[in-house]
């Protein structure tokens, strides 16, 4: 596999983690990934957005216990941290998805430098998800 | 015949995905021929280092337990 491209919709913590560790699986293996974040996921492409980043619903009350566990397992905890750890791969990029950017308030001002930019869900599912070799959404 | 080593990864303490992140940092500063020695304590491992060294065209010599850690010489493409 040499591209994947990624599509994240949901900001809570732990649901962001298992797309942005499946990335730098991939990416730490010279794949080239491509993650479009939709939705409330696109406040992770914010300082402040990913900041504010929690566990939600049932499992709120366990956002403490799983950063500490998965500071153990040798990643950052936070999850602006991994981002910045992925695009050191050199391997990752990170698009804001722009219907979710004017929803959200995301702008060029406030888009994380790692960030690519904000573009259309359509030209990313036509450049990036059609001709990747694997596409996977969360 | 015994393998020499060029350089030792210990992950143990670390689990998915950080012993594969590290395997292959580790592994770009090797040349080609040159073997690396990965220490793990993760029993994901079993699956995931055979299967990476698979994808990648690495060699995978040796894969063993010593003392409750996973051992495996990999010889880099």
């Amino acid at each position: 596999m040499k591209t994947m491209a990624i599509v994240v919709r949901d900001d809570s913590y732990d649901k962001l983690l298992t797309p942005l560790v499946f990335a730098y699986l991939e990416a730490s293996e010279g794949c080239q990934v491509d993650m479009l974040f939709v939705n409330w996921a696109v406040l992770a492409l914010t300082e402040e957005g990913a900041g504010k980043i929690k566990i939600q619903g049932k499992y709120a009350d366990q956002d403490q216990f799983v950063r500490e566990q998965v500071t153990k397992i040798g990643l950052p905890n936070d999850i602006n941290k991994v981002i910045k750890a992925l695009k050191e791969t050199g391997k990752v990029s990170f698009y804001a998805c722009s219907m979710a950017s004017n929803i959200f308030g995301v702008d060029e001002n406030n888009l994380i430098p790692e960030a690519e930019g904000i573009i259309g869900a359509s030209w990313f599912l036509n450049e990036k998800a059609v001709k990747a070799d694997h596409c996977q959404y969360f | 015949m015994t393998n020499k080593l060029t350089k030792t990864l210990d992950t143990c303490g670390t689990c998915c995905p950080m012993p594969l992140v590290n395997s292959n940092k580790a592994m770009k500063d090797l040349k080609s021929g040159e073997i690396l020695e990965v220490i793990a304590n993760d029993p994901a491992t079993c699956d995931d280092i055979p299967a990476w060294c698979k994808r990648t065209g690495n060699d995978l010599l040796e894969s063993d337990t010593v003392d409750g850690r996973y051992r495996y010489l990999i010889k880099k493409a």
